[in-house]
């Protein structure tokens, strides 16, 4: 989602209204994505780098976030007829405390829609989300979960947050990841476009879904994995879960 | 909600246009590129001249180059030029990444072309993994080019490896809190890989841009350029993408 400060620029508006009309470019984009029946979206909105960015431009950005995830949950009704289950991945450990409470709430109430997954990467890189993954895999054979040699590639893309995606979309003219789902994008079919994320029509949407379509790599095929492993992953979502609850009941 | 046999026919009607939009411009393509079958595959003069008036234009630094090479779409001659037109552009570091993992075993053959195409040139090349094919430097000035070749197990085999390593404690990583963070665990990935700065750009020919699974860790910034829309290597579309890498708006080309 590029280009929002570019597009204040060019409208002559400030810096924040550029993100909000950022963000309505998102709403609308899902809402095309669930006509579609893509079942699962990503959208990289905060990376941890952002951090380094001016305070007030920060600061407005918690807010919008604050904003928007106070009216998700406001109108938690819709979203759980629509069947979107919200997941926030990233290190929310970094965010401020209020919003951490709220993001993990929103997730909590969500979590039994399966019809579209709208992961929302806050606060985070590619390469942080592998050391986070590394993190529980090398406890997990500290605590006699998994043991050595169950490591290989397959073990970390499941112990990752985001799961591979098939079509990456970067708008306004960007070609690199910038830090975004960098294991993830092994078999990903990469489009760069040249609109401005806050101009992206449906139209831009359906090329890339046509490009997609052309030239996509045959599906791999679904990994089943060992008892042990598999007792390993649910601990660990269970864990994560035990998390957000924490954090909202902070 | 279409109904489903209409949904097949608007997708088969759409894909069909596609397809011969695709061949049009793929005709107007290859006649644009004629000039170059014509020109065979040597470093020629003219190509040393191009690359020395354009490279100054060049100011985003470019020190390690990586072209994405597959059996079927490049030959040793191709790479080797491509070798060539990087020393004399003076970037430091070119890395092939070796898709179907044919050129890793081809090395030497690689080496050989390169050294018949290098003849007049001045500069140095050293290939990281064979130690002994390295040559001499003529002269304290003379510019050094570093080769290596990376494979899919070099990608996200690799880093998992690393995290075996850590969790059967045959390496140290320190941990502050409870989770590594990028920084705890890049100083552990770094000594598993040649000493080499992160790639500046990668370049991939074909209609379709992909990792294909090219060092996970070290491509967060990397920026991806199209050489070419049908796999031919040549030195304009090599000056354009270097173009392209700058952001130049200026068109390379007559």
């Amino acid at each position: 989602m590029d280009g929002n400060r570019r597009y204040a620029k060019k409208n002559s508006v400030d810096t924040s209204a550029g993100h909000y009309k950022g963000f309505d470019k998102l709403s609308e984009t899902l809402k095309w994505c669930l006509d579609l029946g893509i079942p699962e979206v990503t959208v990289y909105a905060f990376s941890i780098e952002n951090f380094k960015r001016s305070k007030e431009e920060v600061d407005a950005l918690m807010d919008l976030a604050r904003d928007k995830f106070k009216s998700l949950l406001d109108e938690i009704d819709q979203i759980n007829e629509w069947g979107v289950r919200v997941h926030i991945a990233g290190r929310l450990s970094l965010l401020p405390e209020d919003l951490r409470a709220l993001v993990s709430k929103a997730m909590l109430a969500t979590r039994h829609n399966n019809k579209l997954r709208l992961n929302i990467a806050y606060a985070y890189t590619g390469r942080d989300e592998i050391s986070r993954a590394a993190s529980h895999i090398v406890d997990g054979v500290k605590n006699n979960e998994l043991k050595g040699q169950d490591i290989d590639s397959e073990l970390v893309s499941q112990t990752l947050e985001l799961t591979e995606p098939e079509l990456m979309v970067r708008t306004s003219g960007e070609v690199r990841l910038s830090d975004f789902m960098l294991w993830q994008v092994s078999n990903t079919v990469l489009y760069f476009s040249d609109v401005l994320w806050p101009e992206f029509t449906i139209w831009n949407l359906l090329v890339a879904i046509i490009h997609f379509q052309r030239y996509a790599p045959p599906p791999k095929e679904a990994k089943y994995f060992s008892g042990e492993k598999q007792k390993f992953f649910d601990k660990l979502e269970d864990q994560r879960l035990k998390q957000l609850e924490k954090y909202v009941s902070c | 909600m279409l109904s489903r046999r209409l949904r097949q026919c608007l997708f088969i009607l759409v894909h069909w246009i596609v397809n011969i939009l695709v061949a049009v411009y793929n005709v107007y393509y290859r006649f644009r590129d004629k000039k170059y079958i014509a020109q065979g595959d040597e470093v020629t003069k003219s190509d040393i001249k191009l690359v020395l008036e354009h490279v100054p234009k060049v100011t985003k630094k470019l020190k390690h180059l990586v072209i994405q090479t597959d059996r079927d779409q490049h030959t040793y001659s191709d790479l080797a030029r491509m070798v060539i037109w990087s020393l004399l552009a003076g970037i430091t570091y070119v890395s092939f990444y070796d898709i179907s993992g044919h050129l890793k075993k081809n090395e030497e053959q690689l080496f050989l072309e390169v050294e018949k195409k290098k003849k007049g040139i001045p500069g140095c090349i050293k290939w990281q993994r064979k130690p002994d094919l390295n040559g001499y430097t003529n002269g304290l000035r003379a510019h050094t080019i570093v080769i290596n070749i990376f494979t899919h197990e070099d990608g996200l085999p690799k880093v998992a490896h690393c995290i075996q390593q850590i969790a059967e404690e045959k390496v140290k990583c320190t941990r502050e809190s409870s989770e590594f963070t990028a920084q705890e665990l890049d100083y552990v990935l770094k000594l598993m890989y040649p000493s080499i700065p992160d790639p500046d750009l990668v370049l991939y020919t074909g209609p379709w841009c992909c990792t294909h699974g090219f060092l996970p860790w070290q491509i967060r910034l990397t920026e991806f350029v199209q050489l070419s829309l049908n796999n031919s290597v040549n030195i304009d579309n090599y000056l354009g993408a270097l173009y392209r890498y700058n952001k130049c708006d200026q068109r390379f080309g007559k």
